[in-house]
């Protein structure tokens, strides 16, 4: 008895190798076929692009559109895909409404306008370093390296979005619109009552952000060196996009002023400050 | 045999009895544990994949390998393996997207079920034939291999391939003032030089120091000059789960595509085996480990067939840590289990802390690591036998040039010719006797041995000859037909040959037909 199931077992083996090989030709068979069924249908798909949603429906992505589909999804949910990065509670979203695609709220069809000089960093950047950038003072984060696949994934994305831009020239609606002077200084007490009036309900009283909305200030929140902490920029982004939905509802000058009375509040220090020079300075004075 | 099946493929936990000292192992899993944080995050780079994954490959791998096993060899994310998951995987889908995960994780289970496939038929046995020299020789090429490799983060380049590594070394020579950022390397060289100097006031804690010392120069840095400037490369924030369950995605879609992975799942299967059963053999040969070879295979391939289960990807045993492990005094499993409980408690509960850690920090402990591996006392040792140091240093080129899938290759190869060129070789002995010539052969007597014993023969044609085969220990077939048909040539000029043989023998030439012209004289 003992001998049959030993002999047995010892055929295994072969039997498992047989299986394997036979499973491995009707596969790569059946490859063969779907290959050759597949081939028109993708060539038609090449004239217009395919929307996020259809990406997101298909069971298999070539190389650019899975990296285009894994840019969306760090761009929407940037605590999940790409944690390593990210020192606050932000998300890309939350100042890239709508992923990127909606005009006067920092859209991403940008590709066409990089490499370009920015005096942030008195350097001519392309649009990785411009990404790593965001990482560092936006999302209060660390600077991925030059290759990470967060960084790549998410430039695929960008020129994903800027199909149909014109290389070079400024696309419409690009970044947030410039506010008229409006003859008054900001004044960040009025900012104070606008703040606790119209976006206290979401962001909360100590800008801390409720249910799932973005805290404003504080230590979860973008830090001194993000473009939002310039007053013009985030008065910019409020009138044309604050309250969500609701957009273009306040006036220029309490746009203004609930921008002056956010950039008075605590937030993570700029990352550019070396805290060496900052010692020194303390210690001199 | 179903029963050594059975008794395989349950974790023995019999080194609970030679658990002599706990602390020691307990020490060694945590070091086990720094180390394999970078290596996880590296690894998991050139796998195209998120950090998360290899942090949880060197959790759940280096966890069920151990518990499994039999011995203190440190299981994980390995090199070799990883940039072959890469390759395999990166013409199907965009790096770290969804879709390349659930391939990576389909490829992950071929590799682990080939494994064990190979654990069936006893695949182990190809390893034994590994001499020791070329053991030692994989082992320095995978130090020099992981130097390399550390130059990446210490000099923190952005990653370029070359065909050798001198073209990199080249590269990196001539342009370094636009490739080497200063910052990255006074960090490495700090850690490096906290390593050595720490190694001198305390052996035991050495790898700790040079990583607190990385870490705080780190600090400096940092204080100096941002981020911006230095443009560091840092480990960044790693939120883990404790229990990462995934379900690997099998369709038919998916299934079709996947047999292009095919030939990559034997290739990563083969090559991580290879490299575990190295680690094994080698602590074999060094401790008085419990080794079970064939367990060891069992254990690497369940690791690798579940590890898709909790969000990891495939691995195979890791050189530079079993060498840390090693030096250490681990001696069981005990230590890989603490290291996989250890990467957890670290990443949770000093995740905070962890996220400034310099890579250049990290790059610099695998650096010191990997020098180690290079021994100056392994070449004194083999370069008193001229074939040992051929092996040796064959071995070793081929890794630095090829890789260390061809290493081992070559290593194989040839381990097993010298051993075939050193069993051919017969000792004869002559001596004359009154009848005739009596011919002593001691060694194996088969097809590869024959032309030395034809020519002693042919020597002393027209005698009478008297073979003495007593101590010799194989009689193929090829060699009883070589006998009868000198015998018959013999018979023909007169001579007789009469063979002294033990029962054994006997037995076997009287099958194969051998009695007619010769003599038989059973000793």
């Amino acid at each position: 008895m003992l001998r049959t199931v030993t002999r047995a077992i010892n055929v295994i083996p072969r039997v498992i190798t047989s299986v394997l090989l036979t499973i491995a030709l009707v596969a790569s068979s059946l490859v063969l076929s779907a290959a050759v069924l597949i081939a028109p249908t993708k060539a038609l798909a090449q004239h217009g692009q395919p929307s996020i949603q259809q990406l997101l429906q298909e069971p298999f992505l070539d190389d650019y559109y899975s990296n285009v589909v894994y840019g969306y999804e760090i761009i929407t949910d940037t605590q999940k895909n790409a944690s390593r990065y990210v020192g606050n509670a932000l998300n890309c979203s939350n100042c890239h409404l709508q992923a990127g695609t909606q005009k006067e709220a920092l859209p991403l069809n940008v590709a066409g306008m990089y490499p370009k000089w920015r005096a942030k960093n008195g350097k001519r950047n392309g649009i990785g370093l411009r990404i790593r950038e965001c990482f560092l003072y936006s999302m209060d984060g660390i600077m991925p390296p030059e290759d990470a696949p967060e960084v790549l994934a998410i430039s695929a994305y960008v020129s994903y979005l800027s199909q149909g831009q014109i290389m070079g020239a400024e696309p419409e609606g690009r970044g947030v619109p410039t506010l008229p002077d409006t003859g008054y200084d900001p004044n960040p007490a009025n900012g104070r009552a606008v703040y606790l009036a119209q976006c206290a309900s979401c962001h909360g009283t100590q800008g801390e952000g409720v249910a799932g909305m973005p805290p404003v200030w504080g230590l979860n929140s973008y830090n001194k060196g993000a473009g939002m902490n310039d007053i013009r920029e985030a008065a910019g982004f409020i009138w044309a996009n604050m309250p969500l939905g609701n957009g273009k509802s306040l006036s220029h000058q309490q746009a203004l002023d609930v921008s002056a009375y956010l950039n008075l509040q605590i937030r993570p220090s700029d990352p550019r400050d070396s805290k060496f020079l900052k010692l020194l300075e303390h210690l001199i004075n | 045999m179903i029963r050594k099946y059975f008794s395989e493929a349950t974790p023995s936990f019999a080194w609970k009895n030679r658990l002599g000292n706990w602390r020691t192992e307990i020490f060694a899993g945590f070091v086990g544990a720094i180390l394999v944080i970078p290596q996880g995050i590296t690894f998991a780079y050139l796998a195209g994949l998120q950090p998360e994954y290899g942090l949880y490959c060197a959790i759940f791998v280096t966890l069920f390998c151990s518990v499994f096993g039999t011995s203190s060899m440190m299981s994980g994310p390995n090199t070799a393996v990883a940039i072959l998951i890469g390759t395999a995987v990166l013409p199907l889908a965009g790096r770290g997207s969804p879709v390349y995960v659930d391939f990576v994780f389909l490829l992950c289970l071929m590799v682990g079920a080939i494994q064990l496939l190979f654990w069936l038929m006893r695949g182990a046995r190809i390893f034994q034939y590994l001499s020791p020299a070329a053991i030692s020789g994989i082992s320095a090429g995978a130090g020099f291999l992981i130097i390399m490799s550390s130059l990446d983060s210490i000099l923190d380049l952005s990653t370029f391939k070359t065909t050798f590594f001198y073209e990199k070394i080249y590269v990196i020579a001539s342009d370094a003032r636009d490739l080497v950022n200063p910052y990255s390397l006074f960090i490495g060289v700090c850690t490096i030089a906290g390593g050595y100097v720490g190694r001198r006031f305390s052996p035991r804690y050495f790898i700790i120091i040079a990583v607190t010392a990385g870490y705080l120069s780190g600090l400096l840095v940092a204080f100096i000059w941002p981020q911006p400037v230095t443009e560091l490369e840092y480990l960044g924030r790693m939120p883990l789960e404790w229990l990462p369950f995934s379900v690997p995605t099998i369709n038919m879609e998916y299934l079709m595509i996947s047999t292009k992975l095919i030939p990559y799942a034997i290739t990563i299967a083969f090559i991580g085996l290879a490299q575990s059963l190295v680690i094994v053999r080698e602590l074999k040969m060094e401790t008085d480990q419990d080794i079970n070879l064939d367990k060891e295979v069992y254990a690497q391939g369940l690791a690798n067939l579940l590890a898709p289960f909790f969000s990891s990807f495939a691995g195979a045993g890791s050189f530079n840590r079993t060498k840390a492990n090693q030096s250490l005094g681990a001696t069981t499993p005990f230590s890989g289990i603490t290291s996989a409980g250890f990467v957890l408690i670290l990443i949770t509960f000093l995740g905070p802390i962890l996220t400034y850690m310099p890579m250049a920090a990290m790059a610099g402990t695998l650096f010191i690591v990997g020098a180690d591996m290079i021994k100056w006392r392994d070449i004194k040792h083999y370069a008193k036998v001229r074939a040992e140091l051929v092996i040796y240093f064959a071995t070793f080129i081929s890794i630095m040039f090829f890789g260390l899938a061809t290493g081992v290759v070559v290593a194989v190869f040839l381990s097993v010719s010298v051993f075939m060129l050193r069993i051919s070789q017969l000792e004869l002995a002559v001596e004359p006797t009154d009848s005739g010539m009596l011919l002593k052969v001691k060694g194996a007597l088969f097809y590869a041995s024959l032309a030395h014993l034809t020519e002693r023969f042919h020597s002393h044609f027209g005698k009478n000859m008297t073979v003495d085969l007593q101590f010799t220990t194989h009689i193929d077939q090829s060699a009883v037909d070589f006998f009868i048909r000198e015998s018959k040539h013999m018979a023909e000029h007169g001579v007789r040959l009469t063979l002294l043989i033990n029962d054994k023998q006997g037995h076997f030439l009287k099958k194969l037909g051998a009695s007619s012209d010769i003599d038989l004289v059973a000793l």
